[in-house]
């Protein structure tokens, strides 16, 4: 448990200590910031019919997909191919711990550092707090949305990193993969046999952030994202092992 | 303390290592050397278990490297061959990481990194940012954070590359010291390095091992090796020819104004003979000079046969690494 801490801490520090954390940390805000303005400016609107501000903010936009699609495999990129560039991993990996204490270490750093990019936006739910009542279940709800969304991503980040030693390649194939996971679920509507459409609606990202920000806590969103993260993680661990001394 | 047999490493098209047999006992510090690409770090790799054998048996204070990996680990100190640190975390934060993933309790940690530090003098850097270190300083702090728990075993990679020859001269008294309290392996390109530091020697040339003994075995073991050299007044034709006949003698070379150069079979010391025989015949004997072949002569007659295979596989390690 002291040495999985140990990992941590040591990734936390690379993140903070390195550009790319406040580059991707401002270009976040940046983005947040602006979906905000035109989320409350479009609600302002009198022909706009009510409805839950928040709800727009957590998934309801394709700036939030689209940022979170690009933003992850850059938080991941660097976790183990640059250890396997500069051979580092050749010292990790010689010392006492598991390849899967290894991935798991990264992997919590990593998503601290998400958790962390997503703290300022209770600035917007402060905003709105203060003035208007808000229901604070479906906000509740939409955090946990995105911190599920947050480990699929992340750990598909991770298995990418683990398998090449070019962070900008682990980057690129990283976004694939999301794309790809992403989009299986869009594909609904084109979809004609019930059970097709079924399978491919339970993989609709886009609909279980939307249950979530609506604040439907639906347990086989949850099943579904902590299977996949477990499975990357899985393979992860696994392409550590199998490209050691490569 | 540790037990390879039969390793056997194949990469796509070559077997970098090939049945390679040795046992080191415990307190033992044991020199490893060969050319480039011979599959010194190839071994060394194996033995700490960051490559996969194809075939062969590695065990470590008894443990089996592929059973027991984690146990194996825990027991060795190993310092690559290129140290590579964290550009962004200071020494002391490094070493501190290096001691907790190393499992030493808390309350012992900062003890255990001072003691690092004094023995692998890098205390005057121990605030800078290992990415700023010089190479020197690298491959200190390297060692200090492979020697950080006290391993049983030490395996070390050419641990004085890159260092001045006071820090050469530091970190082989080091070296020895610590030969009193682990078991070590080192492996490097520097003869006299091995002669000092190391009671026994590997010679792994193509991935085989070529010659296995102490310094003093390897090179009287070498027979024909040793050489005279004689500086005679006398007719070049008849001392040549008499030099020749000498019991022993072989390969006479005249290489002018009075002086032979002749090596001796078996290890024979013909220096009386000469002497006698330049008596008998009345020449003057202006100098005499017995070579004895150096581990340098043993290393370089035990592997240049094959440079060529040398050079390819060093390409290759090159593009794998």
């Amino acid at each position: 448990m002291r040495k999985l801490f140990a990992l941590v801490q040591r990734e936390l520090l690379a993140y903070f200590s390195s550009p790319l954390a406040y580059v991707v940390l401002t270009a976040f805000l940046f983005i947040n910031g602006y979906v905000f303005y035109l989320i409350v400016a479009f609600l302002n609107d009198p022909r706009t019919q009510a409805m839950a501000p928040l709800k727009l903010l957590f998934g309801g936009t394709i700036f939030f997909w689209l940022y979170l699609l690009f933003v992850v495999p850059v938080i991941t990129m660097r976790l183990l191919a640059e250890e396997r560039r500069t051979g580092t991993l050749e010292v990790l990996l010689t010392s006492p711990v598991s390849e899967g204490q290894v991935v798991a270490g990264k992997f919590i750093a990593a998503f601290v550092f998400y958790l962390f990019l997503w703290l300022p936006t209770w600035v917007y739910v402060w905003i709105l707090a203060s003035n208007a009542k808000i229901d604070f279940g479906p906000v509740w709800a939409g955090y946990l949305g995105i911190a599920l969304l947050g480990l699929l991503f992340l750990s598909v980040g991770l298995l990418t990193s683990a398998l090449v030693r070019n962070q900008i390649i682990a980057a690129i194939l990283a976004f694939a993969v999301l794309v790809i996971v992403f989009s299986l679920g869009l594909v609904e509507n084109l979809a004609s046999g019930a059970a097709v459409k079924g399978a491919l609606g339970y993989m609709n990202l886009w609909n279980h952030m939307d249950d979530f920000a609506k604040g439907i806590v639906d347990t086989r969103h949850i099943v579904y994202n902590l299977s996949l993260t477990g499975l990357f993680l899985f393979l992860a661990t696994k392409a550590l092992e199998a490209s050691k001394g490569r | 303390m540790i037990e390879v047999e039969g390793l056997t490493k194949r990469f796509v098209d070559r077997d970098a290592v090939s049945d390679v047999s040795f046992f080191v006992p415990e307190g033992e510090v044991l020199g490893f050397l060969g050319p480039n690409g011979a599959g010194k770090t190839t071994t060394m790799r194996m033995i700490t278990g960051f490559l996969p054998a194809t075939a062969g048996k590695i065990r470590v204070a008894g443990l089996d490297v592929e059973r027991d990996p984690l146990g194996v680990r825990a027991r060795i100190g190993y310092l690559p061959e290129n140290v590579a640190l964290y550009p962004e975390m200071r020494v002391e934060e490094y070493l501190r990481f290096r001691a907790a993933v190393e499992g030493i309790p808390r309350g012992e940690v900062k003890a255990r990194v001072d003691e690092a530090c004094d023995r692998c003098m890098v205390g005057d850097v121990r605030r800078q940012l290992a990415g700023t270190l010089s190479k020197g300083y690298r491959q200190r702090v390297g060692l200090a954070a492979a020697l950080i728990h006290k391993p049983p075993v030490l395996i070390l990679d050419e641990p004085t590359v890159g260092l001045d020859p006071r820090q050469i001269v530091k970190i082989r008294e080091l070296i020895t010291e610590l030969g009193r309290e682990h078991t070590v392996i080192l492996s490097t390109h520097i003869l006299p390095e091995v002669e000092q530091v190391c009671r026994r020697v590997l010679i792994i040339d193509g991935g085989k091992l070529v010659a296995d003994g102490t310094p003093e075995q390897l090179r009287s073991g070498f027979s024909g090796a040793a050489e005279i050299n004689v500086e005679l007044e006398a007719p070049e034709a008849e001392a040549r020819a008499a030099l020749e006949v000498l019991p022993g003698a072989s390969n006479v070379r005249n290489e002018g104004s009075g002086r032979f150069r002749l090596a001796v079979d078996g290890g024979a010391d013909l220096r009386r003979e000469v002497f006698k025989l330049a008596v008998a015949k009345g020449w003057v004997l202006l100098g005499m000079a017995q070579t004895v072949p150096s581990l340098e002569d043993v290393f370089l007659r035990l592997t240049t046969h094959d440079a060529e295979v040398g050079q390819e596989a060093q390409l290759e390690e090159v593009a794998s690494a």
